[in-house]
Parts: C-alpha cells; sequence; structure tokens
C-alpha cells in the first residue's frame, strides 16, 4: 500500500464544500474535491473527463491539520462590463496563515505518476481558489509501504512555520487533528459532500464521503529542554516530621 | 506535452493609500506568519492589468474581446460587409441562428411603445447575458452564416457545421479571455479556464490600518459660523507589497488557437499576449482612493522566471514580517529575495533551462542583480520575455 502526501502552505487557502452564489465558504481543512481536483489538473486531465478522474477519485483521502490557520472574510465587488452599474456583491472566505499534510492512498504506479505530475504540472496548482497560489511546492513524500493512511500522517514532519512551532516549544510533541476517510469496520463518521464524481463545467457532482475525526501525535522539533528548577515543597519536610513521630 | 510556465515577481511599495477596501471602506488586510498585512485582491489587479491593456494600447482592438449582449447585431453587421446583398433582415436572422447553434441563448427584447409608433425597425434579438468574445469569434461566426444563407436552418441542422459554430465559439478567443478565461452559465461547454493566477498582493512587513481624520472648510461660511462644514475618517496603510503572479504559457496558446492573420508565425499571437501581460501586471496599479492618496508607484523590483517545471511563488520568503530598521522595507526584502530563491529552487531541484529576468531601482535592490539578466528597463524586460517565450514554442528546451 502507497501513500503519497502533500503540504498545503500559503498565505490564503480556501476550500469550499457547500458554497453557492454570492457567498463563499471555506471548510476548515482541505476538502476531498478540491484536492483530487488540483492533482487531476496537474495531470492534464481536462474538465469533464470523468473516466480519468475516476481512478483519482477512488484514491482515500486524509488531511492532518498542522497550523489551523484563521478565517478571513474577503468582500468582492463587481461592475457591469458595460453599463457600469455594480453587480450582486459577493462575500469570499479564506483561510489565512494555515499549513495542512494531505494524504492519498491507492495503488503505487498511479501516486507515482501524481507525483511526477506535480512537479511538472499542466495547469498549475492552487489551494482550493485560483487566487491562492501554494507558498512551497506541494509535493512532499511519496511513501512506498507504509500500513495506512494514517500511519504516514503518523509519520510525516510537523509541518507548520517556525514562528508558530516556536510558540509550541515547551511540547516535546504536539497533538494534531486529522480527518481522513473512515475504514469500513469504523463508525460515528462525519460525512461532507466532496467526493468528487465529476468536474465537468457544465455540471459539477458530488457524493456524499464519510470523514472521521481523529489525532495524532508529532514531535515538536522547536521543542527546547525546560530547565527543571530543583524540587522545593515546604510540607516535604512536615512530612518527613511525621513520618519520623509516627 | 510541452510545458511552459512564466512566473512574475514584483516588489512595490505604495504611500499611504488605500486601493483596495473591504465594506467597512478599510484597507483588506490578511494574517501571515502570525502578523497582520495589507493586502490587495488578486481581483482588483487583474482588473487593473485588463484596464491597463486598453487604455495604453498594448494590444490591437481585434485582439481584445467584446463583451455585449447585442452579439446577433455584431454578427449580422458582419454578415452584411461581407455579402452585401443581403438585406437587415436576413442577416439577423441568419446572424442569430448561427449564434443559437453555439449554445447561447437568445431573446428578442420587448418593444417599446415609443419604438412602436415612430415605426421603428422591430428591435435584434439579444443574449440573455453578456457574453464575452473575441472579434475573430465574431468574424469567424459571420462567414459560417454567410457559408449557409441560402437555407440556414437547414445547413445548422447539419451535425458539421453545428460544430462549427461551437468550435469558432470555443478557439480564437480574445486575448483577455485567454489570459482570465471565461464563465456562461447555460453554456458551459465554450467556458474558457483563465491561463494566468495572480495571487492577492501581501505586505512583506507587518501593517496595522491607521485612520485619517478629515474636516473640510464651507468656503462661503461667515466669520459668525466658526467649525467644519463636514467632519469624517478615511482609513488608509502604506506597505511594501511582494506581487507573484503565473502564467502557464502552454495553456494560453491553446486558449488562443490559430493566429489572427493566417501569414503569421503560430507563436505570434502569444507572443503579444505575453508581453502585453507582463508589461500589464507590472505597471498597472488599482486605482482605489487614487485622488485621495494618489500612491501612484512602480515596482522597486521586477523578477521574471521562464520555466520548463511548475512556477514557484516567493511568498515564503517573507513568512517571517521584514522589520526594516534601516533603509526602508525594500533592502531587506530585496536581500530576503536574493537568499531566498536560489535556496528553495536548489531544495527542488530547479531546472538547467530556467531564464530569469531582473528589473530594479536603485541602491537598495543592489543584491537582486545577481540573480538573472539584468534588463535596462521594461520594454526590454518585456521584449526579452517575449523572445524567449517563442523561441520555447518553436524549440523546446
Amino acid at each position: 500500500m502507497s501513500v503519497l502526501t502533500l503540504r498545503l502552505a500559503g498565505p490564503l487557502q480556501s476550500w469550499g464544500a457547500s458554497a453557492r452564489f454570492t457567498r463563499r465558504t471555506t471548510e476548515s481543512a482541505p476538502t476531498k474535491s478540491g484536492v483530487v481536483g488540483m492533482l487531476a489538473a496537474a495531470a492534464g486531465i481536462e474538465r469533464g473527463d470523468d473516466e480519468r478522474l475516476e481512478p483519482l477519485a477512488a484514491l482515500r483521502f486524509g488531511v492532518r491539520i498542522d497550523q489551523p490557520g484563521t478565517r478571513v472574510r474577503d468582500f468582492h465587488t463587481a461592475h457591469h462590463g458595460v453599463t457600469g452599474k455594480s453587480m450582486p456583491l459577493s462575500e469570499r472566505f479564506y483561510l489565512a496563515d494555515a499549513v495542512f499534510v494531505a494524504a492519498l492512498e491507492g495503488d503505487r504506479t498511479l501516486l507515482a505518476a501524481l507525483h511526477a505530475a506535480l512537479r511538472a504540472p499542466v495547469y498549475a496548482p492552487y489551494l482550493g481558489r485560483r487566487s491562492c497560489p501554494p507558498a512551497l511546492p506541494i509535493e512532499l513524500a511519496l511513501h512506498a509501504s507504509v500500513t495506512s493512511l494514517h500511519q504516514a500522517l503518523q509519520d510525516e514532519p510537523w509541518q507548520a512555520a517556525p514562528w508558530y512551532r516556536r510558540q509550541r516549544r515547551r511540547d516535546a510533541t504536539v497533538s494534531l487533528a486529522v480527518l481522513r476517510e473512515a475504514d469500513d469496520h469504523e463508525h460515528h463518521a462525519d460525512v461532507l459532500r466532496d467526493q468528487p464524481l465529476s468536474f465537468a463545467a457544465e455540471h459539477r457532482r458530488h457524493a456524499l464521503r464519510t470523514v472521521l475525526s481523529t489525532t495524532v501525535e508529532v514531535p515538536n522539533p522547536a521543542a527546547a529542554p525546560t530547565r527543571s528548577a530543583p524540587r522545593h515543597d515546604p510540607f516535604d519536610a512536615l512530612e518527613e516530621e511525621s513520618a519520623r513521630c509516627s | 506535452m510541452n510545458r511552459i510556465f512564466l512566473d512574475v515577481h514584483a516588489l512595490q511599495t505604495v504611500p499611504p493609500s488605500n486601493l483596495n477596501r473591504d465594506d467597512t471602506g478599510a484597507p483588506k488586510t490578511a494574517v501571515y506568519g502570525g502578523v497582520p498585512r495589507a493586502r490587495v485582491s488578486s481581483q482588483a489587479w487583474k482588473r487593473a492589468t485588463r484596464t491597463y491593456f486598453k487604455d495604453e494600447h498594448l494590444l490591437d482592438a481585434s485582439e481584445l474581446g467584446v463583451r455585449t449582449k447585442k452579439i446577433v447585431e455584431a454578427v449580422a453587421s458582419r454578415i452584411t460587409a461581407l455579402d452585401p446583398s443581403l438585406t437587415r433582415e436576413t442577416a439577423l436572422r441568419i446572424a442569430d441562428e448561427t449564434v443559437k447553434a453555439t449554445g447561447l441563448k437568445t431573446d428578442v427584447p420587448t418593444r417599446k411603445a415609443t419604438a412602436a409608433k415612430a415605426a421603428e425597425p422591430d428591435p435584434a434579438p439579444e443574449a440573455k447575458y453578456l457574453v464575452f468574445l473575441s472579434a475573430r469569434q465574431l468574424e469567424g461566426l459571420a462567414r459560417l452564416a454567410v457559408d449557409g444563407a441560402a437555407d440556414i436552418t437547414a445547413y445548422l441542422k447539419d451535425k458539421k457545421s453545428k460544430d462549427k459554430a461551437k468550435e469558432i465559439a470555443d478557439t480564437r478567443h480574445s486575448v483577455d479571455i485567454a489570459l482570465f478565461g471565461r464563465m456562461v452559465a447555460d453554456a458551459a461547454d465554450i467556458n474558457v479556464d483563465a491561463a494566468v493566477q495572480v495571487a492577492h498582493a501581501i505586505s512583506v512587513h507587518r501593517v496595522e490600518n491607521e485612520s485619517d481624520y478629515y474636516t473640510a472648510v464651507d468656503d462661503e461660511n461667515t466669520d459668525e459660523e466658526t467649525g467644519a462644514g463636514m467632519i469624517g475618517t478615511v482609513d488608509f496603510n502604506s506597505a511594501t507589497l511582494y506581487r507573484y503572479a503565473a502564467l502557464g504559457v502552454h495553456q494560453l496558446a491553446a486558449n488562443l488557437g490559430q493566429g489572427l492573420r493566417e501569414d503569421e508565425p503560430r507563436t505570434d499571437p502569444v507572443r503579444r499576449a505575453v508581453e502585453a501581460f507582463v508589461h500589464g501586471f507590472v505597471a498597472s496599479l488599482p486605482t482605489g482612493k487614487i485622488n485621495t492618496f494618489g500612491h501612484h508607484t512602480l515596482p522597486d523590483a521586477v523578477i521574471v522566471k521562464l520555466r520548463t517545471t511548475r512556477p514557484v511563488s516567493f511568498v515564503a520568503a517573507f513568512e517571517d514580517p521584514v522589520r526594516g530598521d534601516q533603509g526602508g522595507h525594500v533592502r531587506e526584502a530585496s536581500e530576503r529575495l536574493a537568499e531566498y530563491i536560489p535556496d528553495i529552487e536548489r531544495a527542488y531541484g530547479d531546472e538547467d533551462s530556467t531564464l530569469t529576468w531582473v528589473l530594479r531601482v536603485g541602491p537598495n535592490t543592489q543584491r537582486l542583480g545577481g540573480i538573472g539578466t539584468e534588463s535596462e528597463n521594461l520594454g526590454e524586460l518585456v521584449a526579452s520575455v517575449g523572445q524567449a517565450v517563442a523561441e520555447r514554442l518553436e524549440k523546446p528546451a
């Protein structure tokens, strides 16, 4: 079993799962449709080529929240091209300053091809919305033999920015939220409508997908050993006293 | 597929200004590297770039799109020019059928009562929304209509001619459509995916918005009426922005299709579009509150890269905000870029085929001189980028 891991980091990202019309919201973590769409674009799969999309959509998907970021609301105006009259106002939401690790599990040959496609994409990748280019190259690693998607998300080093890691320097490890497709035997999963069926321009279609939230513990490379103060508890003396008296 | 990406980076300082504001009137912001930054949205700068093409005549009108509902009339006037023997009514009718064959919907607008009284001719059918078509697409539709003028309905029933109509609307796009894309809700198969990706510009340093309290004097006030005629506040900030855009040249070439004239090489329209984009993106400026703040500035430094792999943004060089202890923010920002660019390109395996150009101003940007071929001026930069693109298209690296 192979897993391809990706780093999704940039000043702004936006991952809509139910965004329509004038209010374009974002989920708090990358969606499967957004990430699979990005990989399909890198591989040069045209919109509407559902046959070539299918194996990509069949990959199992998980994402780890390395740095949650903050939500930004953007106010968007547009003007009519001829009359200059203003068009309906729209709101767009972004995640600022966030870092995620996404993972896709499946056939090794397919994942190796996608890994190569990210290095030389046909259509340049973006983080959910075209105006959000990645700040760093996306591909992290192709884990050729891991036991599970969960394992790959556990093994990948913490990708948060140095300033963010320093804030947690007292912690030798950090606990990161993971949202991944549930295994057959796992229950109590949430559902999200982001399983891509078709990216055809005239009719995008998505199915429901199960999402299970768990956490992983990863080491903090910025952890500084805290100087431990010598133990000082005045009641120790009392205890010693009472021990002697009894 | 032969991949060619162009990425454009600019450092630009704007004095106190408010070029792109949110619904409260304050300049847009974002958080990056844990601190607040000034932000100018990608939409604002794309609009500025498009407007610049038109205002500065960077491109011939025939290469720009026409955004209109009166598409039937536009095609009809070209039909009568091609075949003057056709009457206006016939031209309108065959134009309407041809436009409909592309998948666009048209309607005859209701006739105004005054127009009926004045015995004006019936209004021409109009598209139900604004349609963005290039001059050569309108021309192509007109030619098709003239070919089938004898019996247009039967002619367009033939699958071959119907497909031709769709193909015309879907190829040889205008330069602005090929660069920035097109979206038509109910004829989705003629949508165009943009070849350009523009990032939101953000400041390389920490920025907090400030507020300017102003009073205005009423000139007609008498000595008894003291005090202001009106008061208010304007929010603003001042920033050194990092601007980034990436252009998929191979995608642009596919969007543009065949050249406008039969006698020119296929690479010419691509080259002109690339040159216009680089020039327009570098030199344009959103005009929000420009008469209040007069923030007319140009970038201090521009870096252009032509690559065979993916485009790369250098915004992470500024994730740790620039402090600007000496020489403003431009000097430190330039130093950061001069160190970061070779670093990230080494780490992720930059190709030998990557070409780099630099255009820079003043001693603060000196460090950037070493990272590529220096251009004397914007014209020279644009011309050498255009030439390299044409060469790559003809002879892939």
